[in-house]
């Protein structure tokens, strides 16, 4: 059995980088008492396994993490607590209220599943993530045009910064949505649906085609697409959730 | 829960909105956000005395930083006070501020260091002191104290490097000697008034007099230094009311101050982090080269049940799965096997906390101990033999002998480690190229035992030069040349490099010279450290910043000798530029315990024997609080073992060498 979470990581805490989420998400974990599992080498690690890595300084509402368990203290829909929590029997919404008051602020588990564990990782399930971002010094009209330009075309050359050198790469082919949505205080807000496939495209590389000059400015993940059964879907939807 | 942002206090002013655009464009930009568990979001007092607890290096740094710590939580909780945290920013981080004209900050609520009243420095290492002038400079305050106006913070300073605080005298409004638990009230109650008087003119000095009168405060703008030529000749209170001494406060016992109870858990990775429960405060081995050891006596133990609490309830509360048990000499805690034993048996850690021990004494690491820590996950292990032969051991008063060295290093193999590190001083008085080649020798032969139990048997080596301290038995002493230092570490080099599972690591020689301009420097070395810190000389601590030229030239145009101030012995009669602070130990005490330290005579622990009479505990009518009535495990500094030659003839008592004869 394993535990699935979706998670936030919203406001000061976007300047979090990804190991450091994941010492935090260990430590709350082990408050709770959850009975997760460890790999048995000479060091021992808590087992636990992200969808994609989300870059340091970005938001999100879409951070996944699978946790397997031991299957000793999972029955049913219920985790029987160890450690820390010892004495606790936990349903998924007691799990994620317990998960909420361990973690600190600004993350936040939005949903939660216990399920049978499953072949493949999440990390490299991920098809496609959604964004949504404001721009910094760029006005809406100017952004509207240069997207409608970039939708027309069939190239859009982005720089990308590659080991030592300086790239120039084509990524027209990973870019499914792209719209204006509105203004934040900051700027021209942008909705996006980029590719994770063959890699990962951050709403960074796109602001020298969408505004160049401009700078990017709070960049938000909203959502990961996974496929089953030829259906595109999120790992967890926001329908299971049990957040208040 | 909500995102953090939404729960700042909106009374203050908060520089987040300028910050954050900032944040993005430097390294490790966790290190300037907060958010710690533990932190009081709703820190904000509107009618409180404010401090701003400034640690002048990284975050990754000062964050842990237990003293800092301990101050900020019982700040929060007096109703007059409340305290936030600063940090200083790194090179790329403060060229941003510096660009957006964005001043120091605090990371609780990001509001403008110069909005406090206090803006209080720890000082854990001297060559922070140019950081300590750039956290002045960013805050928006003039550097020099004296050109401060009445409405500018009052900069304060404390932690160990305090006990000297010439060098930093003309930047720091007021310093305070030892624990800071109790005159941190003293002093809210007396900037208390001054808030509240609005800061008119002139209430500046009145408000630093009133501060200069609290027991173990010292305001050196109240003090005059005269000299005689190059000579110090006295430093004098200009006025009556104020002593011309000062005494550090010490509390009598650490069972009263159970802190930190909420200790800090930072977002992003820092030094030291895991749970720290500090177990018991001050030293009496009487290692002479340790200013610790010196000025934090006498040994107060935190009661075993305390101990426990702390820990079970911190690993509770913080979800670490690693505890550290902190002091000056951890294996000699009374009882510190159960300790130990009940920390890895708690059900609530599940098996799965270690249990670090730092400054390990090698005469108490039992299998019994490495068996208990290494249950776990295996930490790194560090022993600290300081000198390699027996007569050096002698010497600096570091009384354990190859045998106690080679039993903890067999105790650690024998349990599945695969390397230790070895902490090894150079330059130390009197030493000769035997005494550094065998610091070869004890590696060599800790690595033979090692294999005895595994293939991958290592031995890392960490070379320190020696740089005495104020305060010390070896305040006296001439620091070695630099040139001297680094003959010494290539000698070793030269010896061990043949053995490719002896790993040499060594500190810049260099670096120790600069440490010892700031270490054992009068007022004069003020104009020296400003220079430094004017000419871009900043975390001198980091090996990439670190530049000896900026302060040979700071020294030239300040027209001072190096020579004079680090390489130079003293004589007995010198009057040294800390005199007037009494950290408790009466000069005469390590005049005489440098004698004896030249004469090759060692002294036992007095926890467990007669008292010398060194000061610290008559001077202020405490005693020791030590629970057990016996030495622990393995012996304790020389009590009831053979030592005079290593192992066979019992060391000698107080065997007191002639006064005078040896410098």
């Amino acid at each position: 059995m394993r535990l699935r979470i979706r998670f936030s990581k919203l406001g000061k805490v976007r300047f979090v980088g990804h190991r450091d989420v994941a010492r935090i998400m260990e430590r709350s974990l082990r408050r709770c008492g959850i009975p997760v599992t460890y790999s048995e080498v000479f060091s021992p690690r808590l087992r636990m396994s992200f969808g994609l890595a989300l870059p340091t300084c970005y938001e999100s509402e879409a951070e996944y993490l699978d946790v397997p368990l031991n299957p000793e203290l999972v029955q049913d829909e219920t985790v029987f607590c160890t450690g820390w929590g010892q004495g606790e029997a936990y349903g998924p919404t007691e799990l994620q209220q317990a998960l909420n008051e361990a973690l600190p602020h600004g993350f936040d588990v939005v949903a939660l599943t216990i399920e049978p564990r499953t072949k493949g990782s999440l990390q490299e399930a991920v098809l496609s993530c959604g964004w949504s971002f404001d721009i910094v010094g760029a006005q809406s009209d100017d952004v509207q045009d240069a997207i409608d330009t970039a939708l027309e075309s069939s190239v859009i050359e982005v720089e990308r910064k590659k080991k030592n050198e300086v790239v120039r790469e084509d990524v027209r082919y990973g870019i499914h949505e792209l719209r204006l949505d509105g203004e934040s205080e900051r700027g021209p807000m942008v909705i996006a649906e980029l590719s994770a496939k063959p890699r990962v495209i951050r709403p960074s590389e796109l602001i020298e085609a969408l505004a160049p000059g401009a700078e990017l400015g709070i960049a938000k993940r909203t959502h990961q697409w996974i496929e089953t059964d030829g259906q595109r879907i999120e790992p967890l939807t926001l329908s299971n959730s049990t957040t208040t | 829960m909500r995102a953090y942002d939404g729960i700042i206090s909106v009374q203050m002013t908060s520089l987040w909105p300028r910050l954050e655009p900032l944040l993005p464009r430097v390294e490790k930009p966790a290190r300037y956000i907060g958010c710690e568990d533990g932190a009081n979001a709703n820190i904000y007092k509107p009618d409180a005395t404010s401090w701003l607890l400034t640690y002048p290096d990284t975050y990754e740094i000062g964050l842990p930083n237990q003293g800092l710590q301990i101050l900020y939580e019982l700040l929060n909780e007096r109703p007059d006070a409340f305290a936030e945290r600063s940090y200083a920013p790194w090179t790329d981080m403060e060229a941003q501020m510096r660009a957006a004209d964005v001043p120091l900050f605090s990371v609780d609520t990001h509001r403008p260091a110069n909005e406090f009243d206090i803006i209080a420095f720890n000082l854990s290492a001297e060559l922070v002191y140019t950081n300590v002038l750039n956290c002045i400079d960013l805050a928006g305050v003039p550097v020099r104290a004296a050109e401060r106006s009445d409405t500018d913070p009052l900069v304060g300073a404390g932690g160990h490097c305090a006990y000297n605080p010439e060098p930093l005298a003309d930047f720091v409004d007021f310093f305070v000697m030892g624990d800071g638990e109790e005159v941190i009230a003293d002093i809210t109650t007396e900037v208390e008034e001054w808030r509240q008087s609005g800061k008119p003119k002139g209430s500046r000095e009145s408000v630093l007099h009133a501060l200069a009168r609290i027991p173990g405060v010292y305001v050196p703008s109240m003090y005059d230094v005269t000299y005689d030529d190059r000579e110090l000749v006295a430093v004098t209170p200009r006025h009556n009311d104020i002593p011309a001494n000062i005494s550090k406060r010490t509390i009598a016992d650490l069972a009263d101050w159970p802190y930190p109870r909420n200790q800090l858990v930072p977002l992003t990775e820092v030094v030291h982090d895991r749970l720290n429960v500090e177990i018991f405060r001050g030293c009496t081995r009487g290692c002479r080269f340790c200013q610790a050891g010196m000025i934090t006596r006498p040994v107060r133990e935190r009661p075993a049940s305390q101990v426990r609490e702390m820990i079970s309830a911190g690993l509770e509360r913080t979800g670490y799965d690693e505890v550290s048990l902190t002091s000056l000499s951890t294996a000699d805690f009374s009882g510190i096997e159960d300790v130990v034993a009940d920390t890895i048996d708690d059900p609530g850690t599940c098996g799965r906390v270690s249990v670090s021990l730092p400054s390990l004494r090698v005469d108490a690491f039992t299998v019994g101990v490495a068996a208990q820590v290494s249950k776990a996950r295996r930490t790194g292990l560090t022993f600290a033999p300081e000198a390699g032969s027996w007569r050096m051991r002698q010497i600096i008063n570091k009384l354990i002998t190859e045998e106690d060295l080679y039993e903890a290093v067999r105790s650690a193999y024998s349990q599945g480690w695969h390397r230790v590190k070895l902490y090894f001083l150079t330059g130390l008085p009197s030493e000769m190229d035997d005494d550094t080649l065998a610091i070869a020798d004890l590696a060599e032969n800790c690595v033979q035992i090692g294999l005895e139990y595994t293939k991958k048997a290592s031995v890392t080596v960490s070379l320190g030069g020696f740089v005495p301290k104020p305060h010390t038995p070896f305040q006296w002493f001439g620091q070695n040349q630099p040139e001297e230092l680094r003959r010494k570490v290539d000698l070793l080099r030269n010896r061990v490099r043949k053995n490719k599972r002896v790993h040499l690591k060594w500190h810049s020689p260099e670096a120790s010279t600069a440490e010892g301009i700031t270490s054992r420097g009068d007022r004069r070395i003020g104009r020296v450290i400003e220079h430094v810190w004017r000419k871009g000389g900043t975390f001198q601590e980091w090996s990439e910043h670190f530049n000896l030229e900026l302060w040979q030239d700071a020294m030239d145009a300040s027209d001072l000798d190096i020579e004079w101030y680090v390489h130079r012995h003293r004589d007995e009669n010198e009057v040294l530029p800390w005199d007037h602070i009494h950290a408790g130990l009466h000069k005469d005490f390590l005049w005489q315990d440098w004698q004896d330290a030249l004469a090759g005579y060692g002294i036992e622990d007095c926890r467990w024997t007669p008292c010398y009479d060194c000061g610290a505990c008559t001077e202020y009518g405490i005693e020791h609080v030590v629970a057990s009535p016996a030495p622990p495990n393995g012996g304790s500094q020389g009590t009831g073992q053979d030592l005079a030659t290593g192992h066979v003839v019992p060391v000698q008592l107080r065997p007191r060498a002639e006064v005078g004869g040896t410098q």
